[in-house]
């Protein structure tokens, strides 16, 4: 479980974990919007490519991120799946046509424009997986803060976000406390030997002092934010956020160019709406 | 005396904002991320029997609906993230819905801070769940996904029907017997007052 969750409290030493907060926001904000509003392969690909190397430059946590990789892959083509079943030719309504490639049954076709289409969903769920990653692992609370903040979120928001990743890993330290205490005054946990019933109240045991204790502490950070004066003004400034570095300048014209880029395609795609949703090469 | 006089319905859907207010929240989102995560049980993709969503009415009862509702619109956010589930803004947004009719509990005079909470507020905290929830996937998230995604509403359909079902039934049956025992757990503190 502890693997599976990446917050960083330091910044790591690649390219991205040195650009400031607020660059690292900017640029995943512009890959998101820009992952939800095309439908286009010829975008998508590129951008999935550079999602990819901006998580192969961060090396470091490499390992956990492929046993993650495997279950979003599994989920995403289960969710294919399901769509397949519901319409199998559900590429016919968003490719337009349906060239019959391969027939189960009459009614289970399989066709190339859904096969595209579920191609193109694939890569553009992947990229955002690989955007998310990327960002999670390089960025900081507390530079998450400052990002968001620079992006004229009020800080208080800001803080909320940033307070509550900070406190992910103390979530997983009780957790894991208060396994090991149930086990040690008998609880069996081992999933093969409980029946479905039997888990579920053993999770509500787990999560009751879980939840309690969360809450219990809320007045003692909330004093010790109050003693040092959080909340008297109506700005405020993060130690976190250093000068801008040479990355920062490099990034400043990518993502200034992203957003330009974006904000072309939604336009085109108000203004002038291709017949069909996704575009079919073939 | 000033806390003892009735506040005004638009002071308790905002809720009080001091530091309080800002970490509970905080604490509340990233329970509610993290038992998203990894405290649920498989039921469809992108839904689950989810124990996060026990986080939602102590938040609501603490601190009001608005905080809720931030509280199912951030911690969903982080759930995406951590989880690798790629963003999905329209459940967080339907999520936010749900968790502000979760979290109306101070408006029909249920205070769990001062012990307040009998089988007439679990009733009405019951009816308003469903209602809250059937109205956060049943129709904020079908319509966000496809303005946002412009997706199949087939299977989003199918999820939004099995996470009204899974959420409201853990919010209702876990999440009212954790009302009633931090209810009887503040009670205690009934004979107090604050003084200024």
């Amino acid at each position: 479980m502890d693997q599976r969750l990446f917050i960083n409290l330091s910044p790591g030493n690649t390219y991205l974990d040195r650009l400031t907060g607020k660059t690292k926001v900017r640029l995943f904000f512009a890959f998101v919007v820009l992952l939800i509003a095309t439908w286009d392969m010829r975008i998508i690909l590129p951008t999935l490519l550079v999602t990819l190397a901006g998580l192969y430059s961060l090396k470091a946590k490499l390992k956990s991120v492929r046993i993650i990789a495997v279950v979003v892959v599994l989920s995403n083509l289960l969710n294919l799946f399901l769509i397949w079943v519901i319409d199998p030719d559900y590429g016919a309504s968003v490719c337009g046509g349906s060239t019959l490639l391969f027939q189960i049954t009459p009614h289970y076709i399989i066709t190339g424009q859904t096969m595209w289409y579920f191609l193109v969903r694939f890569c553009k769920l992947m990229a955002t997986f690989f955007a998310a990653m990327t960002f999670i692992q390089c960025v900081t609370p507390s530079e998450l803060a400052a990002g968001l903040y620079a992006m004229k979120v009020p800080y208080k928001v800001c803080m909320i976000v940033s307070i509550a990743f900070r406190y992910i890993p103390d979530i997983l330290r009780d957790f894991t406390n208060i396994k090991i205490s149930m086990q040690a005054r008998g609880m069996e946990l081992d999933a093969k030997r409980t029946g479905l019933w039997q888990r579920l109240k053993q999770n509500v045991m787990i999560l009751v002092p879980l939840v309690v204790t969360s809450f219990d502490r809320v007045g003692n950070i909330a004093n010790a934010m109050d003693l040092r004066g959080f909340g008297k003004n109506k700005t405020r400034t993060y130690y976190a956020e250093h000068e801008d570095g040479r990355g920062d300048g490099q990034m400043k014209f990518f993502y200034l160019a992203l957003y330009l880029f974006i904000a072309v395609v939604i336009v085109l795609r108000i203004v002038k709406p291709g017949e069909f949703l996704v575009w079919y090469p073939f | 005396m000033e806390n003892k006089k009735k506040k005004s319905i638009g002071a308790l859907l905002l809720g009080k904002w001091d530091t309080k207010t800002i970490v509970g929240i905080a604490i509340g989102a990233a329970l509610f991320g993290v038992l998203m995560d990894f405290g649920g049980i498989k039921v469809t993709t992108n839904t689950s029997l989810t124990s996060a969503y026990v986080v939602l009415p102590i938040v609501g009862a603490l601190f009001g609906p608005l905080p809720a509702a931030l509280t199912g619109l951030i911690g969903n956010t982080i759930a995406d993230l951590i989880g690798g589930w790629g963003l999905w803004f329209d459940w967080s947004f339907g999520n936010a819905v749900a968790g502000f009719f979760i979290g109306l509990l101070p408006l029909y005079g249920a205070k769990i801070d001062d012990g307040v909470f009998g089988v007439k507020h679990a009733i009405i905290y019951a009816i308003v769940t469903i209602v809250g929830v059937a109205i956060g996937f049943g129709l904020v998230t079908p319509v966000l996904t496809v303005l946002f995604y412009s997706s199949e509403l087939t299977v989003t359909w199918i999820q939004a029907w099995a996470a009204v079902i899974s959420d409201a039934s853990v919010a209702i049956v876990v999440g009212v017997p954790v009302l009633f025992a931090l209810a009887k757990r503040n009670a205690r503190k009934t004979g107090l007052s604050k003084e200024d």
